[in-house]
């Protein structure tokens, strides 16, 4: 293992990482669009879009990622009325086949981290919301979606770091993002150990940095359930303070 | 009571059921302008239901009801039960009524003067500045100035409590509910709420006070309610009620 | 020819590919049930490392399952695929035999999913050990039961019992890291219908009974997992 050829896997290597973190990046965010919609028809109460939720998020949990991007890439362009249709130049192209593959499996995910944090929202400071004259969508804006993302981020951040994993699978339909570059050193240097090794070590720091990004967003929306800063001072009237 | 100004909280003949059980059976009641109306009652009762019809956190299968003047409109709903015709009427009417509630229902993720400013600069639309001037004046009055920048979790129940005070009074209600405002209180923090109460009291203020501290409904209140098994049983001023009430109930009640 | 229908392609008729379908989905199984078997090793040595290891062992333990926690499966088993065929020819290399030496697809490939779950595994039980209750261990040492019948009898019980939900994610985890297997050829459930897809030029179609097996699979394994867990918990006072 000489020096050079590690300094050149790198190199080569730290050019996938735009692809792998652009992919990533916007299949969180889709999927959790996609996600808040599930999350919020599973919580409507009507029995068709609870079920329809339901079942989506089952499918999605039971198939492995690769059939879907697999059916997604070479499976819609059996059909002639697709290689004619509208979407044709899109659906070709390997790039958004692989981001609509990990959107919608993202979503099955986010859906369900979303309804714990929805639901984690006690009844008791939504009452009071509305007490206070709070309209339905001003309660959500300022007291139901805070708490909920307090409560979901960790769960979240695990997703996100699962989907610059799941990127990966994009080598597979000639995608070149680290894994498909390091599987082509591989495959011309002979030398697989260093590539793949090297492509680890890369994909490591990344989510090591994201872990930590993640980290320091929750430790600074949970100031409320630390201890206070300082010793409270004490009533000037001598009251049980 | 005086004739020319209309009541604050005028309940005329509500009625309120509970998958099968009526809890409300034709209750009204009037409350004229810096009346301090105590309802006791035994549990079942109804009385925190009474209350919570009055700024429809629950609706009245029958009855009216009517805050300030201002009759709020219910009209059917599906499954046979009634629903507001208007829901920007009744977020309009609960800016008006402020709300103390027995398990305090601060909001978590806020600050205490968070909390405080929270309704009047997003649902009332007051100025910021305007409302944090006057929520500090709020907190220094009930007593818990320098808590201000603290965090709920980091407060005593009683605390806790004044806070929810101080945040009902920063909406400028014209009248204030509590429901059971110092039952989740250890015994030894109840009297700091309960003398925020007496100071609002004697200042004027129209307050509905479902509670069971005796004491209080006694000596700070202007006019007592019993209410049993979802009807008023006794009403009048606490002297009267407390000392020659016709109803066996209340005397067995209140003998406790 | 006639245009052979979903059922036709996919069924057992002269057209159909349904016996490959199978076949396929049994290596699926097989290769899911090795890896659970060696990740249930790995995962029960690497808690007990973090739970009672010195600080070498807990730093090893820590490492092994922070680093399987940010690497792609994917990688995982390229690494094991192709890194172990360069290292077993390297190996004969130095024995003077020529030529390339490689391990099996399917063993390279259960054990790479193997280290992959056993990371999780790692995780599931040492949860479910600390959410054994310490009054029941208590009472067997109490007892003057030796450790080892302890353990056996005791503590194993128990913590299984709170390991199961755990080890039940663990394995859907592995149903569906056992698709990637076909990227290095082994002939499971994904690599045969890419085959068919390939030769029939039917690719949704095979995709889709490809979901449709993986489907069930995750479903009827799923049921096994409540029977199991109502099995185990007997006994327990629903709270």
């Amino acid at each position: 293992m000489n020096l050079p050829f590690i300094f050149e896997t790198l190199e080569r290597l730290i050019a996938g990482i735009p692809l792998t973190l652009e992919l990533a990046t916007l299949s969180v965010a889709a999927g959790g669009c996609i996600g808040l919609c599930i999350a919020l028809m599973r919580l409507s109460g009507r029995w068709p879009l609870v079920a329809f939720a339901w079942l989506y998020v089952q499918l999605m949990r039971s198939t492995p990622l690769l059939v879907l991007l697999f059916l997604i890439y070479y499976g819609l362009g059996q059909f002639a009325a697709v290689r004619n249709g509208p979407l044709w130049p899109v659906l070709r192209e390997p790039y958004w086949c692989a981001l609509i593959a990990l959107s919608f499996n993202s979503a099955a995910y986010a859906a369900e981290i979303i309804r714990g944090g929805l639901l984690s929202v006690g009844h008791k400071e939504r009452e009071a919301a509305l007490a206070c004259g709070m309209s339905r969508l001003l309660y959500m804006r300022r007291i139901m979606l805070p708490l909920a993302i307090r409560q979901a981020l960790p769960a979240y951040g695990n997703e996100a770091i699962a989907m610059v994993k799941a990127t990966s699978l994009a080598s597979l339909v000639t995608l070149m993002e680290i894994t498909g570059i390091a599987a082509s050193i591989a495959s011309e240097t002979y030398r697989p150990i260093g590539a793949f090794v090297a492509a680890g070590a890369l994909y490591l720091a990344i989510t090591f940095l994201l872990t930590r990004a993640v980290k320091a967003m929750e430790y600074r929306l949970t100031r409320h359930l630390r201890p206070p800063p300082t010793a409270p001072a004490p009533y000037p009237s001598g009251a049980s303070a | 009571m005086n004739g020319e100004r209309p009541p604050t909280v005028d309940l005329r003949e509500l009625r309120k059921r509970f998958a099968g059980l009526e809890v409300l059976r034709g209750v009204s009641l009037q409350a004229a302008e810096g009346e301090v109306i105590s309802i006791l009652g035994s549990s079942g009762s109804g009385k925190s239901t009474l209350l919570r019809c009055i700024n429809m956190l629950e609706i009245p299968d029958a009855g009216t009801v009517t805050v300030a003047g201002e009759t709020v409109r219910l009209v059917p709903s599906r499954n046979g039960a009634r629903q507001p015709a208007d829901r920007r009427q009744v977020d309009r009417i609960r800016a008006r009524i402020g709300v103390v509630f027995q398990s305090f229902n601060l909001w978590s993720h806020m600050t205490v003067l968070e909390n405080v400013i929270e309704a009047p600069v997003h649902v009332q639309k007051r100025p910021r500045a305007e409302c944090i001037a006057e929520a500090q004046e709020l907190l220094a009055k009930v007593g818990i100035a320098d808590k201000r920048d603290h965090y709920p979790a980091h407060l005593s129940g009683g605390q806790q409590q004044r806070a929810a005070i101080a945040r009902a009074l920063a909406m400028h209600p014209a009248v204030m509910l509590f429901d059971e405002p110092t039952s989740a209180l250890d015994p030894e923090l109840v009297g700091e709420v309960l003398r925020v109460m007496r100071a609002l009291a004697e200042e004027g203020r129209t307050m509905l006070v479902v509670t069971h501290e005796m004491g209080f409904a006694r000596d700070v209140s202007s006019r007592v309610v019993f209410l049993h098994r979802g009807v008023v049983e006794e009403e009048g001023p606490p002297d009267i009620v407390f000392g020659a009430a016709r109803s066996e109930r209340f005397r067995q009640f209140a003998g406790r | 020819m006639a245009e052979p229908g979903f059922l036709g392609v996919v069924g057992f008729g002269s057209q159909g590919w349904g016996a490959v379908l199978l076949s396929g989905a049994v290596v699926t199984l097989a290769a899911a049930l090795c890896g659970l078997g060696l990740g249930a090793l790995i995962g029960a040595f690497g808690a007990w490392a973090k739970l009672s290891g010195g600080r070498l062992l807990q730093g090893l333990a820590e490492t092994y399952t922070t680093v399987l926690r940010g690497v792609p499966d994917l990688l995982v088993i390229y690494l094991l695929y192709f890194g172990s065929s360069s290292v077993l020819t390297s190996v004969a290399g130095l024995f003077g035999q020529e030529g390339y030496f490689a391990l099996p697809g399917f063993v390279a490939g259960t054990i790479a999913i193997g280290i992959i779950s056993g990371a999780q595994s790692t995780e599931v039980f040492r949860g479910a050990f600390r959410a054994v209750s310490p009054g029941e261990i208590e009472a067997a040492r109490a007892c003057g039961m030796p450790p080892f019948l302890r353990f056996r009898r005791i503590i194993a019980p128990l913590t299984l019992r709170h390991a199961l939900p755990g080890m039940g994610n663990v394995w859907l985890g592995l149903l569906k890291e056992s698709s990637l297997l076909s990227a290095t050829g082994v002939a499971e459930l994904m690599r045969q219908a890419q085959v068919a897809a390939g030769s029939t030029r039917m690719p949704f179609d095979f995709y889709i009974a490809a979901a449709i097996l993986y489907i069930v699979l995750a479903m009827g394994s799923g049921l096994l997992v409540e029977a199991g867990e109502r099995h185990y918990s007997r006994g327990v006072r629903r709270t």
